[in-house]
Parts: structure tokens; sequence; C-alpha cells
């Protein structure tokens, strides 16, 4: 019995060695001295520690601007967008009227805009209404850009909760709203959390966009593209640049590590009570 | 829908009628203002920039300069969308090669009757043709460059080579001697399609002819051969990466590491590498590349730059102030020392007499050539099939296929409507 | 009837109808105007109907590149397909420890955002420092010594591959494990009990109860893969020559690099209506499924 579980085994390591490789080799990079990273033979584990290149890429001018210009046009976006697709999710799954179902799939449609296609048109709106150079535009299109996904998903998770515990609520004389505090949020808490995961990663990896729709006001950059000249500036500091890669991976993570175990956490909650 | 655009319209109208009484908003010439100007990576030291500003803003005290340096990577679209946009930089650096279609884009000021004022009868022409569309003038010359060789002195001595290469044929020879153990003979990387220019023009051949009034690709011709042919020989002899240009990585980086013998550049990346490496502060020579024969130096793309002041700057008359200053005599004359560039005017320059980066770089100017004259052109350094080409053909790709496949690209960009 | 649904979904419908559907529609018009560098700056395009149409579609280039987005989307989608699945079913048969560590490598490369992704790969494949050719003149392959992946289109379409099934596999292979969990456990056990192997277990009882999943998750990464550009303009821009230039790379390309805007635009509207052909399966399932509930 044992021996049958080897390849098993051995199949695991394998996907964890694939899957990790890049982002291990991105971060021992980040930490090698530039010697280390220059010789011919490379190393496969951290012999000597360096932080030169993260002071390198920290100090690169304004990274702390741009970092927190896209946390702040990540978070407005997606917590935007969760405030109005919960609203449409609740009329869609608790609800019965006419133009749902041609509603719904408007919202699946949305979902599949190929984004890089309305560069141009979306320049031309913001140029018209004054909204070129300014985070609120970017925020506004990573709001549009999530919503359609955060809509099909709270849509999954309210239909999961059932309705009799509502109901019951109701009957005991809540209103409507209060109903939907009290009971209907907690339960929705974890499927929020997980949708916000998936918006903010899409806000976060954002290029194109904001690369267009900034251009006077360079302090109001947001990372990707702050990266993308990063590169372009230290092409051969291959450290520099994966310091400033690592740098750029640390807030997903952190998210994730941050939402990850409640999510699954409520997920089996939610399944025992149901 | 209502369009957003006409109620713009109708707001500007509202405001204007309601402005008429006092002074029009736009011609505040001397009141204060804070200038954003563009200036394209590595054109011109970060020293040199701030005695210029430091100078410009103490003799204008109402103006303060905001000056961006923008990477060469991806600025088509950059200047594009800056034009098309309501609040504009005021002033901009386009290459000139580039500088043709944003001036008959619409979006440029026409600055012909400045012409005068600026002395723009000694201009040199190639920066002052591709500025100018129909007799207006809307691009400004800056400064113009060619290419020179510049060379370690130290590793030529270690060779024992005592005199810069004449010919081609003693080039290659002498940069064979060179590349031995850790030197590298010449740092080339596979895409300096500025270089192949040079050699093509060499053997007559042209980036692209007109034939009648269809645009016709010219790599794919016995010129174009022996132009790459020579260029794949050249670069062997070092470790240039085929694949990539002289910016990734800064080829002035590379070679201040100090074991490369020579590099193709513009005479002022000098100063870019002894600031990296002060070490080499008066160890580096420059000779014009060598041409067929030693009587006339190699042909060389002449390069440079124009300013624009795109028609939505909000400070027009401030920013003319300032191209005035910088495309004076006194910091062109100062732009000609710090950076051995050919100043835009030919009276001044003598600045660069005495200077033996300059000097090379006169010698080789004789033999200038620029890219063909269409405003198109800009559309085919966007997605350069030259510097493809160059990749294929280095790494083993068959030099005609690849030569007609560039071609085509080349034709079909300079061929299509405006 | 209430106004409140209708309450409820106006905040989505006006945010659409402003960010979505105007600027669609502004693009539509794009697409039959004469549209390029002076009439972004000046205003004052003219409509010419269907000709950028015409000349998109006259351009064997274009087809070209339609049939390289197909090959692209096919390859991909099946990789990522095929690999997901079969994480999920280890993921199934492993202990539990196990298990949670592969979740976790899992979870990390999901979370790596896609420009540090695609800076990683180009790092890992670099001709001279690359590990990637390091490590195969290791094992013997000396035509690998400095070799340059981005040189040679082929290999530049495979990296773009091995990256794009590399960042998709952890969604779709976690959210597939999830949904296998939900298959109640008799139903295998029973099935063992009659003698079936492996294959035939996931063939006559995980596919068909879990075919719903399957067609969403496989919808879902065609769309993502159609529709995929940071990658590839991040790493080749489309080249080299036009080796991976998919349709949206080419639409860019055109706009934004020849500033031909209206040929762009007409080239992206032509690229939507590819997408939903593509994808029409997919909708009549939603439909019949939203008619169902």
């Amino acid at each position: 019995m044992k021996w049958r579980r080897i390849p098993l085994t051995a199949s695991a390591l394998l996907v964890c060695v694939v899957a990790v490789f890049p982002v291990y080799w991105m971060v021992l990079t980040a930490f090698k001295p530039t010697k280390d990273i220059q010789a011919p033979t490379p190393t496969f584990w951290p012999t000597t520690v360096s932080f030169d290149h993260f002071a390198t890429a920290v100090r690169a001018s304004g990274f702390w601007l741009f970092w927190r210009n896209s946390l702040v046009v990540s978070l407005g976006g997606v917590l935007l967008a969760l405030a109005v697709a919960l609203l449409a999710a609740f009329a869609v799954a608790r609800m019965r009227w006419k133009g749902r179902r041609a509603f719904i799939l408007m919202v699946f449609v949305a979902q599949m805009t190929p984004w890089e296609a309305l560069l141009i048109p979306m320049y031309v709106i913001a140029r018209d209404t004054d909204m070129l150079d300014k985070l609120s535009m970017l925020t506004l299109i990573y709001f549009m850009i999530t919503l359609p996904f955060t809509i099909v998903t709270l849509r999954g998770f309210l239909g999961a909760i059932p309705v009799d515990l509502e109901e019951a609520a109701l009957v005991d004389g809540c209103t409507r709203f209060q109903a939907f505090r009290r009971i209907v949020f907690p339960l929705l808490a974890p499927g929020l959390m997980s949708t916000s995961l998936f918006g903010f990663i899409t806000a976060w990896n954002e290029f194109a966009f904001a690369n267009l729709l900034i251009i006077k006001n360079r302090d109001d950059r947001t990372l990707p593209v702050w990266l993308s000249s990063f590169s372009n500036t230290f092409g051969t500091d291959w450290g520099a640049t994966m310091a400033a890669s690592t740098l750029f991976m640390v807030p997903v993570l952190l998210v994730f590590l941050a939402l990850q175990g409640r999510v699954t956490s409520g997920i089996t909650a939610g399944a025992v009570k149901g | 829908m209502k369009s957003p655009r006409l109620l713009a319209a109708a707001l500007a109208l509202a405001f204007a009628t309601a402005a008429c009484g006092s002074s029009t908003p736009t011609s505040t010439s001397d009141g204060p203002a804070t200038l954003d100007v563009w200036l394209m990576k590595d054109s011109v030291t970060p020293d040199f920039l701030q005695r210029f500003q430091s100078d410009f803003e103490a003799e204008n005290a109402n103006i303060k300069l905001n000056i961006q340096i923008q990477e060469w990577g991806g600025i088509g679209q950059k200047v594009v969308s800056a034009l098309a946009s309501n609040d504009a930089p005021d002033v901009i650096e386009v290459g000139n090669t580039q500088v043709a279609q944003y001036a008959a884009s619409g979006g440029v000021v026409d600055l012909t009757d400045k012409v005068d004022e600026l002395n723009g009868k000694d201009w040199i022409p190639g920066l002052r043709d591709p500025g100018a569309v129909d007799g207006k003038q809307f691009g400004i010359p800056y400064y113009a460059a060619n290419r020179v060789v510049i060379y370690n002195k130290d590793l030529f001595a270690a060779a024992g080579i005592t005199a810069p290469p004449k010919t081609r044929a003693e080039w290659l020879e002498t940069t064979a001697k060179l590349n031995q153990g850790t030197t590298q003979g010449i740092y080339l990387p596979g895409q300096n399609w500025y270089v192949l220019s040079g050699f093509l023009w060499d053997e007559g051949g042209d980036l692209a002819t007109k034939d009648g009034d269809k645009w016709k690709g010219g790599l794919g011709t016995p010129a174009g051969a022996a132009a790459v042919d020579f260029y794949r020989s050249l670069q062997a002899l070092g470790q240039g990466p085929k694949d990539s240009d002289e910016a990734k990585p800064q080829q002035t980086d590379v070679f201040s590491r100090g074991d490369v013998a020579q590099l193709i550049a513009v005479p002022g990346a000098a100063g870019l590498i002894t600031k990296a490496n002060p070490a080499l502060e008066g160890k580096l020579g420059f000779f014009p590349i060598p041409g067929k024969t030693a009587d006339k130096p190699g042909a060389v793309f002449t390069g440079g730059s124009d300013l624009i002041v795109p028609q939505s700057s909000s400070h027009p008359d401030q920013a003319y102030k300032m191209i005035k200053a910088l495309t004076g005599e006194k910091w062109q004359t100062e732009l000609a020392k710090a950076m051995n560039y050919v100043p835009n005017r030919t009276s001044l320059a003598s600045a660069l007499a005495e200077n033996p980066g300059a000097a090379a770089m006169a010698a080789g100017a004789v033999n200038g050539h620029g890219t063909p004259q269409s405003p198109n052109w800009a559309a085919v350094e966007a997605k350069n099939p030259v510097k493809d080409f160059l990749t294929a053909v280095l790494t083993g790709g068959d030099p005609v296929a690849e030569a007609k496949k560039a071609d085509d690209v080349i034709a079909a960009a300079l061929n299509s409507g405006k | 009837m209430s106004i409140w649904p209708y309450l409820l979904i106006a905040p989505t419908v006006l945010g659409s109808a402003y960010l979505l559907l105007y600027p669609l529609v502004r693009n539509l018009v794009i697409s039959v105007q004469h549209f390029r560098l002076g009439e972004l700056i000046r205003g004052g395009a003219t409509f010419v109907g269907l000709d950028n149409y015409r000349e998109a579609l006259a351009d064997p280039v274009f087809w070209a590149v339609v049939r390289r987005t197909l090959l692209f989307t096919v390859v991909n989608v099946v990789l990522i397909m095929v690999l997901s699945t079969l994480v999920a079913l280890l993921l199934s048969a492993l202990g539990k420890w196990l298990r949670l560590l592969v979740m976790g490598c899992l979870v990390l490369t999901w979370a790596t955002p896609i420009i540090a992704a695609t800076t990683v790969f180009q790092w890992l494949f670099q001709s001279r420092l690359g590990v990637v050719n390091w490590v195969l003149v290791q094992l013997g392959f000396e035509q690998f010594q400095d070799y340059t992946w981005f040189a040679n289109g082929s290999s530049t379409f495979g990296i773009l591959v091995a990256l794009i099934v590399w960042q998709s596999v952890p969604f779709a292979a976690l959210s597939l494990y999830s949904a296998m969990t939900t298959v109640p456990s008799e139903l295998y056990e029973s099935a063992k009990i009659d003698g079936a192997g492996s294959w035939r277990l996931f063939t006559s009882i995980t596919f068909p109860i879990l075919r719903p999943m399957f067609g969403l998750i496989l919808s879902l990464e065609v769309i993502w893969v159609f529709k995929s550009f940071v990658q590839i303009w991040a790493i080749s821009q489309g080249g080299p020559g036009d080796a991976t230039t998919t349709l949206p790379v080419y639409a860019f390309q055109i706009a934004q690099s020849l500033n031909k805007y209206d040929l762009g635009a007409a080239v992206s509207m032509i690229t939507v209506l590819l997408l939903v052909v593509v994808l029409l399966a997919y909708f009549r399932q939603m439909f019949k499924q939203e008619a169902e509930l």
C-alpha cells in the first residue's frame, strides 16, 4: 500500500516545484548579491543575503507613492464594485422581476469585454469630461472591469444562503433591510471576501489603462506602469528588477493570506450549518 | 445621449462670452507659470539640465520648470496622448525621425513667425526640414549628433594598436586582435539598426526607396545583403546580445565595466560612461566609423531632436521663452561642450572645435544620411522590422527570406494612407 | 409589481451604460469613420461607411492573425484543462498534509501578479544568465549555450504558452478540486465494488456530475486566454515579426503604434464578434440554465 503512494507523492512534489520555482527564483535573485547573479554557475539556494537590490528599488524615485496609488485605486475600484454588485446580486438572487433574465445575460456578456479594445474610446471620453490624468478615472474603470464578475459570484454565494432564514426573520418583525444585515450579511461575508480578492488582483495588475490615461501627472502613476519602466531603466539590473517584482507581489500575497483562511473556513461553516 | 463634447463646448462658449470684458485668459504671458517640459532620457546630462534650469529660472522669475525625463520605449504613444489631451506638457522633445507626423497632425503650435528671431536661416537642415510642413515651422531644432566609435585607449595599447583603423578591412582586423581573453573586441547589440543603416548607405542602398509613388523596402537588395554580412562579422567580435538593442542593456553601462574595447555611439555617450565608471576618465578615444576605403568615412545616420509646443499647452508664450533660451547661442554652445552634440546652427559649430569626440563626429558627419522622407516613417520605427530582421539573420535565419519579410512590413507601413 | 429590483440594479445599469456601453458605441462609431492622428487631436472625423472593415478583412495579415489567435487559444486552453483536471484529481487522492502543501504552492502561483510573472519569465529565459539555458546545458544540450529564446518565433510562442498555462492552472485546478469534493463518496464506493478502474470512475461519475463546472471553467479560460494581452505585450510586443501577434495585440498595434485608430477599432469590433461566436454554445447553456431557475 505504501509503495503505491510513491508516484502520487512524486507528482505532488513535481507540481509544487513547477508552481513555486519561478516565484522562488524571483525572490532568490532579489536577495543575491550582483556578483552571484552574474556568476556563470547559478546557485539555487541563498549563500549570501543582500538587501542592495531592495534598496535600489525602494529608493528609485516615487516607489512608495506609486505603491500607495495602486493600493488606493485597486481598493477603491473593488469596494465600489462590491457595493454596487451586492445590490444587483440581491435583486437577481432574491426577487422575481421582468427583464431579470436579460439582465443576467448582459452581465455574462459584459464579463467577456476585451478591455484593451476600448482604450481609445475610453481615452476620448476621459478627455472630453476632463478626467485625464486622474486616479478617479482609473478607479471608475477598475470598478467597471471587476463589476460583472463580482455580480456573478456574489449571486452564486447569495443563492447558496437559504431563503428560509431571511423569511423567518421577516416573520419575527424585522424589516427587509434588517433581515439582510443581521442574517444574510454575516453568512455572505466569506463570499464577499473571496470575490474582492479576485477584483483586487485584477485591478492591481491592470497596466494598459493606467499607462494611457496617466500622462502628465507622473506622481499618479501606478505600480505596474512603474515596474514596466523600471525594467526599461534597469534593463540589466535583474537583481533590482526582481526586487521590485517581489515588492509588487507582497500586497497581493498579504491579501491572499488574510482572506484565504477565512474564506475556506467560512464556506465549510456555511456548508455545515446549511 | 447628449454628447459631453457638445456640453463642454457650450460651457466653454459661456465662459468665453462671460470673460469678454476682461483680458483673455490664455495670454497671461507674464503671469507666474510652471512649465511641464518633457525631455528624452540620456539626451542631456542631469548636470547640464540643472544648470540650465537654475539659470533660466533666475532670469525669468515668474517661470518655474518642471522637467520630466521620458523613456524612449513607447514614447510615440505617450506624445500622441499628450498632444490629444486638453492639458498637454508645454514643451516636448521629439526625435527628428518622428517630428514630421506630429507637425502634420495639427496638434502642434505653428512657430513660423519666430523663425527669424531664432536665427532659423542657418539651422542645420537635418533638423529643420522634418520639423516643417508646407512651409510652416512646427519643430524647433534642438541638437544633432551622429555615431562614432568610442574606444578604450588602455585596451588598444594592451593589444599593441597604435592608430585607429581607417577602412572596414582594418577595422575587422583590429577588432579581432582586440577580441582576446576576457576583452570584447566590440560591443555591438544585435538590433542597432542605425549602424546597419550606415553600412547599407555605404553599399549604395537605402532603407526604402520610392518607385513612382510606391515605397519599396531596401533590405532585400545586394546592398542589403552586403550590409548585414558586414554587420554580422563585426557583431561576432564581441558579446553583444543578438536579440536586443543598445538600450537593453544600456550599452554605456556595459562599456563602463572596462572589458569592452569599442562601442558605436554618439560622442556624448562618453559622459555617461565616465559617470558610471570615473576610472575611465581620460581613457576614451574616438574615431569616425571607418568606410570601405580610407578616403571616405563610413556613412552615418544623422540623429537629433526638435522641440515642439503642443496646441493644448496652457502657457505657450512661456514655453516659447524656454525654447528660445535652450536653442539660443549660449545654451547651444554649452550643450555642444557638455554633450558633444552638433549645435542646431551651422554658425555655432566652432564650439566643437577642440573636442576629440566632436572632431570624430564632424569627420563622420560629412557622410550623414536621414531616414526615408515620409511622415509614415515613424510607423515603421514603431514596429521596427529592421530590428527583427537583424536578430533573425544573426541567429541563423535565411537572410533572403528575412529581408523580404522586413521589406514587406516597411513597404506596407510607408504606403498606407495618412 | 415592486419597483425595488429596478432600484437595486440601477447603479449597475448606469455604471455600465457610461463605462461600458458608451465606450463600446464610441468604438463602433470610430470604426466607421476616418479617424487617425489628426482626427484624434483636432476632431472632425468623417464617416466612411464600412471601409475600415473592408480594409481589415482584405489584409492577409489579419487572417493569419485570426488563425494564430485560434491556435493560441486552443493550445493554451487544452493544456490548462488537462493539467488542471490532473492536478485536481491528484489533490483529491492526496493525504491531508501533502494536499495542503500543494494547494499552498498553487495559491502562491495564483497570487503572482501578471507583470511580475512576465518579468520573471523573461529572466528565466534570458540568453546569457538565464537559468533555463544553464540547466539545459548541464543536461547535455550544448546548443542551448546562450540560446536566444526571444529571437525565435516558435520559442517565444512556446514561452508565452508556458507562462499563461502556469498562471491559469491554479485557479482552474482549485475550482475543479472543490467541485470534486461535492461528489458523494458513496457513488465511488459502489462503482469500485463493481470493479471500475480510475479512468472509468472519472468518465462515468466525476465528469458527468461535474459537467456544468467543467463547462464554466472551460468558457472562462477561453475568454481569458483569447483576450490575454499584457503577457504578450510585455514579453514580445507581438514579435519577433508577427509570430506572437494575436487579435488583441494586433488591434493595439494598429491603433497605438500606427495611429490608425479607425482600423484598430474595426479589428477590435471583429474580435468581439469572433469571441461571441466562439462562445455561442456557452451562452445557449447559460440561457437554458436561467430558464430553469
